[in-house]
């Protein structure tokens, strides 16, 4: 029995990674009804998330900054390894994933009707591709995983989408190209420029620092436009609309909830773990970018029709929070920006969610069309509120950790003081000010959002409606009872990453300053 | 015992906590027990906030603080935890009295309501929000409890949320709050910014050390008093959050709105402890303001433009508790004014005793509303004092007390307030005191206008049931009495300000009727008691005698009339400012950037090019998507076999 523990403790992030590669194939032999795929997926996904639990409580010690858990094979050659290993930084977002896929998969049951084999099947390509993002520690591997994510989410939207799925599919493949383009010549330009004759992340980390300064940068660049496509991030942020708005309800929590966080993890883990001093130097510009897209995206929220278009832009507006925590370069914003990960992951889930069901139900996303749904669904009113609660960052919920770590971070950053600026505050400063009117911004669209769709005169079109069906309630209160646990308890999670993120900062810092 | 008492002093939050779960989750079908549990658990925390007041009275020396942590991010880090002091203890027996009273009345109010048991939920909730808010140990805590109130107060403005009124004005409150919410986490983010150094191993930002820590900063030259980055502008930041939250010009529009909400919270949350909330944080910041001379300034001129702006407003409008809110808006002017001019225990003293009073006069005009079948309009009343005794009785103990009536509560409060602006400000004294002459005029307009001459309204207005009642009558006995404990007539002089002090040096050391009449006969104090007598007197003639001064204002005065009528026509221009420019340039900026900049020549432009190159391709929809795919994967299996070769 030790034994077996033993094997599966040194094997536990490939068996991770393995469970979703056996259920696509095991469900591919499933007979082609969807109650039976939903439950055989569910409890692959369950198996995910035990797994993943046993990872944190067993051996997995927060406070060691190094690579935990690692496993390294040979795979093409002696160069191209199949290595995986975690810190504090993935195993966060690893646990995100595994909380959101069992979620996503119980709020499956609609879509799924249509073709539900290829559909799970699918869902768990994408989720080997996900964990596999998180997980590797190759960069080759990281390269090819995040890639791999294109074709299940392709099809998701492409199949099971709205009536202009093909358009935002499209987009969604051409913008994932790009960034994949960007991320294989960033790959190859590392590789061949560092000389190291290998993939591994923490050589090629060691290495990236002291390539010639053109090198780094336009690996920096090249590595850069990739995430912040998929962050998103203006002015790349276009294809997540449209791609938000066609895609079925449980593909856009999983697209929101842990697509997006690829982009912000490779951030932490590339742009900050491997080119430290072109992060400091090109700060400025990464702040004025969070900015623009905090208070920008909060705009595009007040002036939308669509309410999947709100959700869908107030998640660039909260991502650029992301992008502000890991310019600030200190402890708190980068804590912070991981929080903020982790909270938006749930809480826009959540919202999808909500919004899923309404659409479910009425088949219109124009905001006008509704009013006074409380009367008709009083249980999505309390959920929909407690949600943008969430989202407008209210104390006590998760949403507000973040926000106000990344808003102390970016406004103490010692690597902005070098732009002074005629107002005695510096340009950090100044940006961090004016990331701030989103507090009032996102107050304001959430708020009015409410209001249009669940106050007012009610539509006696709607009057047929059922409010929350059970699988819709669990769904919701399951995300919403951990955004209010991380909101009210925070250090419960921050704990589990804190040490891994602090130890980024101080290596980054040391490396700026050149000790 | 004392000891113990003061311990676990943080149930008092906690039960009321505990409450609104167990409402939420598993009581909302029972009203009784909702309500049982709800009260219960407010009647609990009175009591228990009593023997914590009387323990911290007769030891003022034993404050009690904890701090857990919250959160930590290198040097980054934040506490919640509990403080009971003289200014918690006070507080916590006004928001527990006023909540107790309010939540019995709630019971005979929303009875027909269907939401009873959500009523009662969210009731509770507040008191646990509230609670939380008093007993913060330092600025980052009363952020959180500072926005779980406001959200509270979102919820219950909206309750009745197929109105459309409501609807707006539960929208509109959170996001005027909001923007002096914005204004309070950066002032709190510049404050520990300022002074990180001297919070290691300290609870963040505390209000027991905000003095060192602000000491500290400018004595070591972190820290300027005046300039862009200073003790100052901080303090101006921290400012807008009671702006917003205290409903202070010109952030008070959101206030009057507020009254769509259920009568009971009109008296909880919008007259007695929320709106207090504001005033009781400047308090707390007290360090902060007295290190920035500017600021205090600042402080007591925009509670001096508050108190007469809104005063002139409350004058002419026909809502009963719009005139209530007009006037709540006007009294918290009086408190920030007061804590502007260093005069903190006169400010928290009014604050005290305006909680009773203002809750009692609103309960009165819930009774009335009642009673003329949600009739709000005061020209459809008139002549109620025959139907509704108690209720009239109760109002005119409030009118009194509100407007000044010599020896009842809001008489020593006001009075206070005046003299101190007497000392420090002659302008500000003569702003106070108009204030007290327009107040006297409006609340006896509002008396007359409802209890007196004869009903014209066309329900069969009837006294209310004694669930409401009783309330009122709890009520009107500290309304009256409750101002004692601030006056020169018992053994021992001024008590409250003994009790809550900052440093002040006027502490009364006399006391007996003579000191009293001494005082009275000063400049400063009888000023006010002509105020109250001419406003009073004014209102008598017009609205008891019927002098035409009415149709002479709004034929001769229109301009003037209209302007007191319509608000200032603040609304307008905030709704003329949002519609006409804010959304206009959000949504042409939107259109240009995303629509015609970034989708339409980046993304769609190079789309063409693409499907150009593609040529055969373009015409196959999802042809072109595998392409893609098979270009991708095409290259990444050409450089992995190309790397294998040349390694090999």
């Amino acid at each position: 029995m030790d034994k077996l523990t033993e094997f599966f403790l040194q094997h536990a992030l490939s068996t991770i990674l393995f469970v979703p590669v056996i259920a696509a194939v095991v469900i591919t032999f499933l007979p082609n009804k969807e109650s039976i795929c939903r439950i055989f997926s569910l409890i692959f996904s369950l198996d995910i998330l035990l797994n993943v639990l046993v990872v944190i409580f067993s051996k997995f010690d927060p406070n060691l900054t190094a690579i935990q858990y690692v496993e390294n094979y040979q795979w093409f050659g002696d160069m191209i390894r199949f290595k995986l290993a975690t810190d504090g930084l993935s195993i966060s977002m690893v646990l995100l994933m595994a909380i959101l896929l069992p979620v996503t998969i119980i709020a499956s049951e609609p879509i799924a009707k249509d073709r539900p084999k290829l559909y799970y099947s699918m869902l768990m390509l994408l989720s080997i591709s996900v964990l596999g993002v998180f997980l590797a520690q190759d960069l080759f591997l990281f390269f090819l995983l995040w890639e791999l994510e294109l074709i299940p989410m392709y099809f998701l939207i492409a199949i099971w989408g709205g009536p202009n799925r093909n358009y935002a599919a499209m987009k969604f493949l051409i913008y994932t190209f790009i960034a994949g383009v960007c991320m294989f010549a960033a790959v190859l330009l590392l590789f061949f420029a560092s000389g190291a004759n290998t993939f591994d992340m923490e050589v090629l980390s060691q290495y990236g620092k002291s390539l010639p300064h053109i090198f780094q940068l336009a690996c920096f660049l090249l590595f850069f436009i990739c995430f912040i496509i998929k962050l998103p991030s203006f002015p790349f942020h276009t294809w997540l609309p449209d791609a938000h708005v066609e895609a079925p309800t449980p593909v856009s929590m999983l697209l929101a909830g842990i697509l997006l966080k690829m982009g912000g993890y490779g951030i932490y883990r590339i742009c900050a773990g491997f080119f430290p001093e072109i992060l400091a130097e090109l700060g400025l510009w990464i702040v004025l970018l969070a900015a623009v897209n905090i208070v920008g995206a909060a705009i595009a929220c007040l002036v939308q029709d669509d309410m999947k278009r709100i959700i869908a832009y107030s998640s660039v507006s909260h991502m650029g929070f992301v992008l502000l925590g890991v310019a600030s370069l200190t402890p708190a914003g980068f804590s912070g920006g991981i929080f903020q990960m982790f909270s938006h992951g749930l809480i826009s889930a959540a919202l999808f969610m909500l919004v899923g069901t309404l659409y479910e139900r009425t088949h219109t996303r124009q905001i006008s069309d509704y009013g006074g749904m409380t009367k008709y669904m009083p249980k999505c009113f309390y959920f929909f509120t407690l949600a943008c609660m969430a989202n407008l960052a209210l104390p006590a919920l998760s949403g507000f950790v973040g926000e106000s770590l990344v808003f102390y971070g970016a406004f103490t950053s010692k690597y902005f003081a070098s732009f002074p600026t005629a107002l005695h505050f510096n340009f950090g400063q100044i940006c961090v000010l004016f990331s701030a009117t989103s507090v009032i911004l996102t107050a304001g669209y959430m708020l009015w959002l409410v209001q249009r769709i669940f106050m007012g005169p009610e539509n006696i079109k709607w009057s047929k409606l059922a409010d929350l069906r059970t699988s819709e309630i669990v769904v919701l209160a399951l995300l919403l009872a951990l955004v209010v646990i991380w909101g009210v308890y925070p250090v419960s999670l921050s704990n589990l990453y804190e040490p891994s993120s602090s130890a980024l900062v101080s290596y980054v810092s040391k490396v700026v300053s050149g000790l | 015992m004392t000891d113990q008492i003061l311990k676990y002093s943080w149930l008092i939050a906690a039960v009321p906590l505990v409450s609104a779960l167990l409402i939420i989750f598993f009581f909302h079908c029972s009203r009784k027990i909702s309500a049982f549990l709800s009260i219960g658990a407010v009647a609990y925390g009175l009591t228990h906030s009593l023997f914590v007041l009387y323990a911290i009275y007769t030891n003022p020396e034993k404050t009690i603080e904890l701090n857990f942590p919250w959160i930590s991010a290198g040097d980054f880090k934040l506490f919640v935890g509990y403080l009971v002091d003289p200014l918690c203890a006070m507080m916590l027996v006004v928001v527990c009295a006023v909540s107790f009273f309010v939540q019995v009345y709630t019971h005979g109010y929303m009875k027909d309501d269907p939401n009873y048991s959500k009523f009662y939920a969210y009731l509770s909730l507040f008191t646990f929000s509230m609670l939380g808010l008093v007993f913060s140990t330092n600025l980052f805590q009363s952020y959180i409890f500072w926005e779980l109130v406001g959200v509270c107060s979102y919820l219950l403005i909206g309750f009745w949320w197929y109105k459309p009124a409501a609807a707006n004005a539960c929208t509109k409150a959170f996001v005027v709050n909001r923007i002096g919410d914005m204004g309070l986490l950066i002032g709190l983010i510049m404050l520990y910014f300022s002074t990180q150094n001297f919070w290691t191993n300290k609870t963040t930002l505390a209000f027991s050390e905000l003095k060192g820590a602000i000491d500290f900063a400018v004595h070591s030259d972190i820290l300027p008093v005046v300039g862009v980055i200073s003790v100052t502008t901080i303090a101006l930041f921290v400012l807008m959050g009671p702006m917003a939250k205290s409903a202070q010009f010109p952030l008070h529009v959101w206030l009057p709105d507020a009254m769509e909400g259920p009568t009971p919270i009109s008296a909880l949350i919008h007259a007695a402890t929320m709106v207090a909330a504001g005033v009781y944080l400047i308090a707390r910041s007290y360090p902060l303001y007295i290190a920035a001379p500017v600021a205090m300034n600042v402080v007591s001129w925009i509670g001096g433009i508050t108190a007469i702006f809104s005063a002139t407003i409350a004058l002419s409008q026909y809502d009963i508790k719009r005139t209530l809110a007009y006037s709540t808006c006007s009294q918290l002017g009086y408190m920030v004014m007061a804590l502007g001019l260093g005069a903190y225990s006169a400010g928290l003293f009014h604050l005290v005793t305006h909680a009773f009073f203002k809750a009692m006069l609103f309960l009165c005009s819930g009774s009335v509303i009642i009673a003329c079948h949600h009739e709000q309009d005061m020209r459809q009343m008139g002549g109620l004092r025959k139907y509704m005794p108690v209720t009239s009785t109760t109002c005119l103990i409030g009118v009194l007390a509100i407007s000044g009536f010599p020896l009842m509560s809001g008489f020593w409060s006001k009075d206070m307030i005046l003299a101190s602006a007497w000392e420090q400000n002659k302008l500000l004294f003569a702003a106070g005191a108009i204030t007290a002459l327009l107040t006297a005029f409006y609340m006896f307009r509002l008396y007359f206008m409802t209890f007196s001459g004869s009903y014209k309204g066309h329900a069969h207005p009837h006294e209310t049931t004694p669930s409401v009642t009783i309330p009122l009558i709890s009520l009107a006995i500290p309304s009256v009495f409750i101002g004692l404990i601030g006056s020169p007539l018992l053994k021992g002089g001024d008590k409250f300000s003994s009790f809550i002090f900052y440093g002040e040096h006027h502490l009364y050391h006399e006391w007996g009727f003579g000191v009293f009449l001494k005082e009275l006969m000063t400049t400063q104090g009888l000023i006010p008691l002509a105020a109250f007598v001419i406003g009073t007197f004014i209102a008598w003639l017009v609205y008891i005698r019927r002098l035409p001064v009415n149709t002479f204002i709004q034929n001769k005065l229109k301009p003037i009339y209209n302007l007191s009528f319509n608000k200032w026509y603040i609304d307008e221009i905030y709704f003329w400012i949002l519609h006409k420019i804010i959304f206009p340039v959000y949504r042409a900026g939107w259109n240009v950037i995303d629509k015609v900049i970034v989708d339409g020549i980046f993304v769609n432009g190079s789309a063409f090019v693409v499907s150009l190159i593609g040529g055969g391709l373009r015409y196959i929809e999802t042809g072109r998507g595998q392409m893609y795919v098979l270009v991708i994967f095409g290259s990444v299996l050409f450089a992995l076999l190309f790397l294998l070769t040349r390694l090999k």
